[in-house]
């Protein structure tokens, strides 16, 4: 086969990589969370009663806290 | 020596003597990140098996088979990002349709599996090191085996350290860098297994 066949076979395999990954995202953004699964994530109520400073979540809520309490 | 034995002993040695997370550094961020609970461990540690399995057994051909006839191994790298970001996308996409269960233990994890840069580095490594497809895969197991094993008795360690009496100072991401230093110093000692 032919160097240029080689390089289209590569130019193609390239593109179909890009459009799955495209229409997977645009299907994946679209599919509806399953029953009982809409709300994954972190919650005020659960992040109040954790006690781990170090996650993101809860130095947010701690910065919301000490904002509110200066207001 | 038997080709099994080979490819079991390549496991072992890609899983305890030279782990990923503990030699090289890659899937630091996953690993201080979600390795404060056992059960997120747990959960983010299969999901990233799953995907450097599934990633390595994608890119090895495509390396070989496609990039290399075509001479152009140097876009290595662009390919292995599209296709472990497409991999994941088709996975989550399947999990979310088929699998409520698997979503609601994995579900925010998925997303994260593209930005880790252990399932990237091992899927460069196998082409970079030359290694045949059996090779390949025997490195991909191991190392993603090696993984859930770390980050999962690294939140077993993190979980009873919060319960201890700590310096406030320590507290935190302090205190599990500390951790993943001491463990990779255990870890450094299984390098004299065998010589």
């Amino acid at each position: 086969m032919p160097q240029w066949a080689y390089l289209l076979i590569a130019i193609i395999v390239i593109v179909l990589l890009a459009i799955i990954f495209v229409v997977s995202f645009i299907f994946y953004k679209r599919t509806p969370p399953p029953k009982g699964c809409e709300n994954i994530g972190p919650s005020e109520g659960k992040c109040a009663s954790c006690n781990e400073k170090g996650c993101h979540f809860n130095i947010y809520y701690d910065k919301n806290k000490k904002n509110d309490e200066r207001k | 020596m038997s080709a099994i034995a080979t490819f079991l002993l390549a496991i072992v040695s890609a899983m305890l003597i030279d782990n990923v997370v503990l030699s090289r550094f890659y899937g630091i961020c996953s690993f201080i990140g979600v390795g404060n609970r056992v059960k997120s461990a747990y959960s983010m540690g299969l999901a990233v098996t799953f995907v450097i399995i599934l990633a390595s057994l994608v890119c090895w051909p495509i390396y070989y088979y496609v990039l290399v006839p075509a001479g152009i191994p140097f876009m290595d790298t662009l390919v292995y990002i599209l296709v472990i970001a497409s991999l994941v996308q088709v996975v989550g996409l399947f999990i979310k349709k088929k699998s409520p269960a698997l979503y609601k233990s994995l579900g925010i994890y998925l997303p994260l599996i593209t930005t880790n840069c252990a399932v990237l580095g091992v899927a460069q490594s196998n082409t970079d090191s030359g290694y045949t497809f059996a090779q390949s895969m025997s490195n991909a197991i191991g190392t993603s085996l090696g993984f859930l094993l770390i980050i999962v008795v690294f939140a077993c360690i993190r979980e009873r350290l919060e319960s201890s009496n700590t310096p406030k100072a320590f507290k935190g991401v302090p205190l599990a860098l500390v951790t993943a230093a001491l463990m990779a110093m255990a870890f450094m000692g299984l390098q004299g297994i065998g010589a």
